[in-house]
């Protein structure tokens, strides 16, 4: 029986395991990129890219201006006369660039991106744009085929072309390295890691601590018990 | 009882005790009860799952002072949970991974009933409640999982109501009664949300008394099978047995900590649990246009959903659809869990005592629920959808076949003491 079993898994490997998925959209694998939200400056850097590139068509709606201001430790003349802008905007108010509750032209709302899709569909996405003249937006994506995103980083990155065996191809220089464009993208997806889970920064600071309690709590217990049990044997 | 006693604690109990047998319950439940000395790790997740049951309903009131029951507002106030409420995110993912934990739990619970026969005569009822109990803990969860009003929330929650529309002739009408709306909406969340902090809780505690009651009435097992009450010392209690208090509970707590170590490691660290715990597209709010493109479960579910998926045919002659029957399995391989003491005809009760067979049977049970556990979560393909209804057997046959080996098969002597 447990041989037939042994042979039926045989059968089965490979096909039933790894049936062809793909992990990243139309791409077999993401690129690896694992965000530190504990990085004040890459979080500012990301803050200033959302702001200056995604900000006019996206939405922040469930993160609020001074849990930003106070998280990222922004100055509050900063906050106010470079990020936000408007008088009529409060710093409790929720992060909307004054943007209506339904996009237009149907972009969605960020602050929860990163934890719907991940944070590498995310880092490989923003990367893998290219010039593809069938679309209406004059780009396409590796990723996310069809995309109705237009490819509004392609100042900074440069412009990039697909070559028939389904590579990208540099056409044209941005104003970045590549190096410094995957750092640049790095920022990026940390800010809105931390947008989609601004309590992430103190969990991860300190459970270490409950954990070390609960250490010490298991070594009393275990010496209590076994000082009791000294009863009984 | 008369009890006598010196000083105002005692004077404050026996007053009590005139008027309530006090004394009398805490030396038969706890300082008195026996418990047998020597069992292994498996006799620990009794306790944990009281302990897990506690931290649920603790985190579960916290939540409800900042949760919105309306179709409009529940999303949101989780986010609002999540970030402006203080530590509420705490409290959110210990309720969330306390979820996790408590299907973990209860599964090894229960396979460690299967493997030292903790439902044979006379725990008979122990196990029925024990399985009333998980039937329960299902339910909660559903119910549960539907309250953030994420996609995963709203598509999963229409595929299991869509079963009881497969139900013939009343199904349609069942499905709308359950829903209260023609479609899942506000109302089905405000439902569901009453049910799972008020009816279902309320049924959890009533059957965890019961469990335990009559779980004191005939006795903790123990990994030997070996009945202790046999052999008493002067004062009657077991020769192998120990009380409950302070023994057991002392031995309970390093486990606890050790728990709550792991428990807090993931709550602290990995609170999606790579996604199999909190799923992605349920960070999205649910939206009645758009369907997820994979409908998976939460893992705890997963083994049962997959034996829903698997049945790909219906009996058409008798006007049963696949859809139906998938709900018959499905539902059947719950209910067999019931029946299983009067399944097990062994003369033994510890599967170290018993035959071959059901040393088998055990391992093809086990292998098949944890292959179907997995399968549950993947997407469905040719190989996969055969590989679930081979597994789908080899989850019944050993039930099944179990009143016929377990007759037959040879069995080992069962020593007198542990």
């Amino acid at each position: 029986m447990f041989k037939l079993a042994l042979l039926f898994f045989m059968l089965f490997a490979g096909e039933t395991w790894s049936a062809g998925e793909k992990e990243c959209g139309s791409l077999e694998y993401c690129d690896e990129y694992k965000s530190n939200v504990h990085d004040l400056y890459s979080l500012q850097r990301g803050l200033g890219l959302y702001k200056n590139y995604c900000s006019s068509c996206h939405t922040l709606k469930y993160l609020r201006w001074n849990r930003l201001q106070r998280d990222l430790d922004i100055p509050e003349s900063i906050l106010t006369e470079d990020l936000i802008g408007s008088p009529e905007v409060k710093t409790s108010d929720f992060i909307t660039f004054g943007l209506p509750e339904i996009s237009a032209i149907g972009a969605p709302d960020l602050t929860l991106r990163t934890r719907v899709r991940g944070e590498e569909w995310i880092y490989t996405y923003l990367r893998t744009f290219y010039d593809d003249i069938d679309q209406p937006t004059g780009a396409n994506n590796l990723v996310y085929p069809g995309t109705a995103m237009l490819n509004v980083l392609s100042g900074l990155q440069g412009r990039q072309e697909l070559t028939p065996d389904g590579r990208l191809l540099k056409s044209s220089d941005g104003t970045m390295t590549k190096e410094e464009f995957d750092l640049a993208i790095g920022d990026l997806v940390t800010f809105l890691a931390y947008a989609s889970e601004p309590a992430r920064i103190t969990r991860e600071r300190n459970g270490i601590f409950v954990i070390l309690f609960f250490i010490v709590f298991t070594a009393v217990m275990w010496l209590l018990n076994r000082e009791y049990t000294k009863d009984i044997k | 009882m008369e009890v006598q006693r010196k000083g105002m604690f005692s004077s404050v109990m026996s007053w009590v005790d005139k008027r309530l047998p006090l004394t009398e319950n805490l030396e038969r439940h706890l300082t008195k009860h026996p418990v047998p000395k020597k069992v292994n790790f498996f006799y620990i997740f009794g306790a944990l799952l009281m302990v897990i049951f506690m931290v649920q309903v603790v985190t579960g009131i916290w939540l409800m002072m900042f949760y919105t029951n309306t179709e409009e507002g529940a999303f949101a106030s989780v986010e609002y949970i999540m970030r402006d409420v203080e530590y509420g995110w705490l409290m959110r993912y210990m309720h969330s991974t306390g979820a996790s934990a408590f299907f973990f739990l209860m599964y090894f619970h229960m396979f460690r009933g299967l493997l030292y026969g903790s439902y044979q005569k006379p725990k008979e009822l122990v196990w029925l409640f024990g399985c009333f109990l998980l039937f329960l803990l299902m339910a909660e969860g559903f119910l549960g999982y539907v309250l953030p009003w994420g996609q995963m929330s709203y598509w999963a929650a229409n595929v299991i109501l869509s079963l009881f529309g497969a139900i013939p002739f009343i199904g349609p009408d069942l499905q709308v009664w359950i829903q209260g709306d023609y479609v899942l909406s506000g109302a089905t969340l405000s439902r569901f949300f009453a049910l799972h902090v008020v009816v279902v809780p309320l049924l959890m505690i009533a059957l965890v008394v019961f469990h335990i009651f009559a779980l004191h009435e005939v006795g903790a097992g123990n990994p030997e099978g070996v009945n202790i009450e046999k052999y008493r010392d002067e004062s009657g209690m077991p020769l192998d047995g120990a009380p409950f208090h302070p023994y057991k509970t002392l031995s309970a707590l390093p486990a606890i900590g050790v728990f709550f170590i792991v428990f807090f490691g993931i709550v602290f660290f990995a609170p999606e649990g790579g996604g199999y715990f909190l799923e992605k597209p349920n960070f999205e709010e649910a939206n009645f246009l758009k369907t997820p493109e994979h409908i998976a479960p939460v893992w705890y579910y997963a083994p049962f959903y997959s034996i829903l998926r698997a049945i790909t045919f219906g009996i058409p002659f008798l006007g049963i659809t696949s859809k139906f029957l998938g709900f018959i399995i499905f539902a059947g391989s719950i209910a067999i869990l019931f029946v299983i003491p009067w399944l097990d005809r062994s003369k033994v009760q510890s599967i170290r005592y018993k035959g071959v067979y059901s040393k088998i049977g055990m391992v093809v049970f086990a292998v098949s629920f944890i292959t179907l556990g997995y399968l549950g979560t993947k997407p469905v393909n040719e190989m996969r959808t055969l590989l679930a209804q081979i597994c789908t057997l080899l989850y019944f046959l050993p039930l099944i076949l179990m009143p016929i080996y377990t007759k037959y098969e040879k069995t080992l002597e069962v020593p007198e003491r542990l």
